[in-house]
């Protein structure tokens, strides 16, 4: 039984759609009666019974009285998902091994409050949350990241009991996003020293990040450069410069040819990820050379190059 | 999930359940009800301490010495009685081992199931009244329950109530009824019975009398008779013990013709006592569920106690004609030894009159010149001769001693005579139409068969004594029973009295249409609707279309509603608007940054001032606290101000 029915939703999520944004409508929202609400509905059963047989009127109207309450509870369930806007977010990438974010937000443009209950099977992870009307929500999935490469957001349950908890109203989605799974770092002294490219530059130190001047936002400044409080007070972008912006100094080859050709895959890209990590906690300038691209020292190169490395797939 | 959050939608439940079992106090034990509401009361004891419940081994014989309480009491764990009894008993033990959310769960829908069964001993409004508190306060603990509105529920239960109730009428309207039961269940013997016995001594009807509730109703087709002319006839007494006059069933079968009289078609609705039902001076035929026994007595063929309505025909004032064999004479005329003042008495009247008749006249007549008084409470009559005390020396009494005393001189007489009970007369409720029967109109009178014209004459002895009895009803001729305010203990005044003639309709009313709504009611407002002829599933699917659409109208309404949108959002939809008419177009997302960036061409005093609004907006917006009202209110008032100032604007250009 239980494999037949991973089987079948296995092959029901296949059939779904990839959407980065859904709006639940009555095509996809699915209605079932809770364990509780088959209970009412027998007892309802079961007072009508006692009706049918002891000719009692008022007893007719409760068994029919409950019967219309679990008719409305199945409107009630539906409307909790009716209307409600899911989105994909940028999810969070991470090293393989690790359990990244999936990010999403819940978007209720109506004017009721909603009970909403996510669920996805990878990771048994269940979020419940409580939207506001008009209000908007992220959420983040877990999940865990088995294998390098990029991984398909899990497929979603939305599923809500609210109000009574006689009737669950459900739908599936399979978000259209993916998590990156980057190779698990592995330390690799020896090599990182061998692969610095030694330039003129003075040596390094606290001194170097000094505050120097600021200059009108270009192109590929990072985050960190960005003067934030000038946005907020003067509503312009400007990017910080320091005294020593690392500019024409040296720069660390990370090559895949710094290995032995013996060395598998997996290993060569761990180690080439733990000397980039080590590059960018020291601060220093890298190159990143693998088999079919080559990241330059840029703005956001960290992610670049993590995600090269993610997604390195060698023709062997 | 959290416990600590949960436990107050368990007080919920058992609040609920404490509720819903309130009327079975009155209908069963007293003591069982209030065990299982001490044990509810317990159980939240329990649970407010947070202590470890009892085990199953201290709860199973527990059990079964309440289950063994309850068979030692009703000697019945079934039927309804034995099995409200065992129900509420499993629902005080099953609170004492619900732990998680689903237990309790289980708790509320027995809740719902026990919810019903004060309907099968009473169903009265007040009933009613209490079924709808309970289905209330088990939907609000259905809503606590699911634990996901902890704040509200009240009145999202109301809701709900009030969303499902045209779908509940209409089903409770379309449904199809059965016209008699699935399986009988064994009748409660014990559970006592009002209404006329199949006995008369002194005392019995007087007893009947002194009670104000209604016996049954009635509603004529055309016009109603003359009060002093209903004589409901429901049970013939025709064996009398020098004390007691009861029923022995002395004809199995009769020949009978009834002559003349005015034909008079009447529904009668009211409660059957021992499968009787009273009908009107002589019954035509045997109305539908019943049949004539000899004596043209109903006798209905179910024996359930419930209300029923049946339509019957009579033939008021006709002549009663039948041939009593010798032997058939014999038995009308027995009587034990003893009283033998009256038997002379009677031997002097049928030597002084020429016939049967004349006999009837000279008895009525010393009835009604001999200071017979008609009186609730006569002296009590002692010893074996009971007839001649009353006859000789009290000379007080009521229906039940004149109708005895005259039966007893007939039958002394020589003519064939038996004792009829009843109700005699009605009151007309002008409300509602209808007439009403209470027990205080419970009556006794006599049959005498005269040989000559071979018919049975009713003779009504009492209506010698207390002519009054006849035509006005008991309450005014006995000044004790005039219907009286109670507490005050005076009579109805005037203004009281179409207020308790509404009372009395709006029973009617639900009597005919609530509790009396059945398999034929039915059939007769599907025909009056149109919807068919018959209740078959076409009828039904056409009736459920039809009325189901009238039932959703509320839920569509309840769907289409627009909340009251939040005073932030309306400022906020007022500002946009306001910026159109400046031609600047502003999107949904746009932020109070983007909306002050886009408005950057406007003059500078419109600007300034949109500028602090929006800053205004954005500080509301963005924080988490909750806003004082007043703010908001009076950013909103300046907000209307500036959209004003736009229209103008625009109106202006």
């Amino acid at each position: 039984m239980l494999p037949f029915r991973k089987r079948l939703r296995s092959w029901w999520w296949r059939r779904l759609p990839r959407e980065a944004v859904c709006r639940l409508s009555q095509r996809r929202i699915y209605l079932l009666p809770t364990r509780f609400g088959l209970l009412l509905l027998a007892v309802a059963a079961a007072v009508w019974v006692g009706a049918l047989n002891y000719a009692v009127s008022l007893a007719y109207g409760l068994a029919f009285w409950i019967i219309s309450l679990l008719l409305l509870a199945v409107l009630m369930a539906y409307r909790q998902l009716a209307g409600l806007q899911l989105q994909v977010e940028a999810g969070e990438n991470t090293f393989l091994g690790q359990v990244a974010n999936c990010r999403l937000s819940l978007i209720n443009q109506a004017g009721v409050e909603r009970q909403i209950h996510l669920w996805a099977e990878e990771g048994e992870c269940a979020v419940h949350c409580q939207l506001p009307a008009g209000g908007q929500q992220s959420v983040s999935i877990p999940l865990l990241l088995n294998r390098r490469g990029p991984h398909a957001y899990p497929v979603l349950q939305i599923w809500s009991t609210a109000p009574f908890g006689l009737i669950r109203a459900f739908s599936w989605w399979r978000p259209d996003a993916t998590v990156l799974a980057y190779p698990h770092p592995l330390p690799d002294r020896i090599r990182h020293a061998d692969g610095l490219q030694t330039g003129k530059g003075r040596s390094r130190g606290e001194g170097e990040e000094d505050f120097s001047h600021l200059a009108e936002y270009q192109a590929g400044d990072t985050p960190r450069q960005i003067a934030w409080s000038m946005l907020a007070r003067r509503d312009v972008l400007a990017s910080k410069r320091f005294v020593s912006q690392p500019r024409g100094h040296a720069v660390h080859e990370l090559a895949w040819q710094d290995y032995p050709a013996a060395l598998d895959v997996e290993t060569r890209l761990s180690r080439l990820c733990w000397r980039l990590l080590q590059c960018e906690k020291a601060g220093q300038r890298y190159r990143v050379r693998l088999p079919d691209t080559v990241i330059e020292p840029q703005a956001g190169q960290r992610e670049r190059a993590l995600a090269a490395l993610a997604n390195c797939s060698l023709p062997s | 999930m959290k416990h600590s959050l949960f436990r107050p939608a368990e007080m919920a439940v058992l609040l609920a359940v404490a509720l819903v079992i309130v009327p079975l106090l009155f209908y069963l034990p007293f003591w069982l009800p209030a065990l299982v509401e001490l044990m509810l009361l317990l159980r939240a004891c329990l649970l407010l301490r947070h202590s470890r419940l009892p085990g199953l081994a201290v709860l199973l014989p527990l059990l079964v010495l309440a289950a063994a309480g309850v068979w030692l009491n009703l000697n019945t764990l079934i039927g309804r009685e034995g099995g409200a009894a065992l129900l509420i008993l499993l629902l005080g033990f099953k609170v004492f081992e619900s732990r998680q959310q689903r237990d309790w769960q289980v708790v509320l829908a027995l809740g719902f199931f026990l919810s019903a069964i004060p309907l099968l001993f009473d169903q009265s409004p007040w009933s009613a009244l209490w079924l709808v508190i309970s289905l209330l306060a088990l939907t609000w603990a259905m809503l606590r329950l699911a634990g996901d509105i902890p704040s509200g529920s009240a009145r999202t239960a109301v809701q709900a109530l009030l969303l499902s109730l045209p779908l509940m009428l209409v089903l409770f309207v379309v449904m199809p009824r059965l016209p008699g039961p699935l399986w009988s269940m064994p009748h409660d013997s014990h559970t006592a019975q009002t209404g006329l016995s199949d006995s008369m001594e002194p005392g019995s009807i007087s007893q009947l009398v002194q009670r104000e509730d209604a016996a049954f109703s009635v509603v004529f087709a055309g016009q109603a008779p003359a009060v002093s002319q209903m004589y409901w006839r429901i049970m013939i007494l025709d064996d009398f013990d020098g004390r007691r006059w009861q029923n022995v069933h002395g004809l199995q079968q009769e020949t009978v013709q009834l002559q003349g009289g005015q034909l008079v078609r009447y529904r009668l609705t009211g409660k059957p006592v021992r499968s009787r039902l009273p009908l009107l001076e002589y019954p035509l035929q045997a109305p539908g569920g019943g049949v004539l026994e000899p004596g043209r007595l109903l006798r209905l063929a179910s024996d359930s106690d419930d209300a029923v309505r049946i339509d019957a025909a009579s033939l008021l004032g006709s002549h009663y004609r039948q041939s009593l064999s010798q032997s058939d004479q014999d038995f009308y005329r027995r009587l034990p030894p003893g009283n033998p003042a009256s038997r002379q008495l009677a031997m002097q009247w049928r030597m002084q009159s020429q016939d049967d008749a004349g006999f009837v006249h000279e008895a009525l007549l010393h009835f009604r010149l001999n200071g017979y008084r008609y009186t609730l409470t006569p002296p009590l009559l002692e010893g074996d001769n009971s007839t001649d005390a009353f006859l000789f020396s009290t000379r007080q009494g009521f229906c039940e001693h004149y109708a005895s005393a005259f039966a007893f001189l007939a039958r002394a007489a020589g003519i064939p005579a038996r004792v009829v009970t009843g109700y005699q007369g009605a009151q007309y409720n002008p409300v509602g139409r209808f007439w009403q029967v209470r027990s205080s109109d419970a009556h006794a009178w006599v049959e005498v068969w005269l040989k000559e014209s071979g018919e049975w004459l009713r003779v009504d002895p009492t209506a010698a004594v207390a002519p009054q009895r006849v035509s006005d009803g008991v309450s005014q001729s006995i000044p004790s029973l005039q219907p009286a305010v109670p507490l005050m203990g005076s009579r109805i005044p005037g203004w009281l009295l179409p207020l308790q003639q509404s009372w009395q309709a709006a029973g009617f009313a639900w009597q005919q249409w609530v509790v009396g709504y059945d398999a034929a009611r039915q059939l007769n407002l599907y025909r009056l609707l149109g919807l068919g002829e018959a209740v078959d599933a076409a009828a039904v699917l056409r009736a459920l279309l039809f009325g189901g659409a009238l039932g959703l109208l509320p839920l569509l309404w309840w769907w289409r509603r627009r909340p009251a949108m939040a005073p932030l959002q309306v400022g906020r939809n007022l500002l946009v608007a306001a910026l159109q008419c400046h031609g600047i177009a502003i999107l949904p997302s746009d932020g109070p940054l983007d909306m002050m960036n886009k408005a950057a061409h406007l003059p500078k005093d419109v600007r300034v001032l949109l500028k602090q609004l929006l800053k205004e907006y954005a500080a509301m917006r963005y924080r988490h606290a909750e806003l004082p009202a007043r703010q908001v209110q009076a950013w909103l008032g300046q907000v209307r101000r500036f959209a004003q100032q736009a229209r103008k604007q625009r109106r202006h250009s």
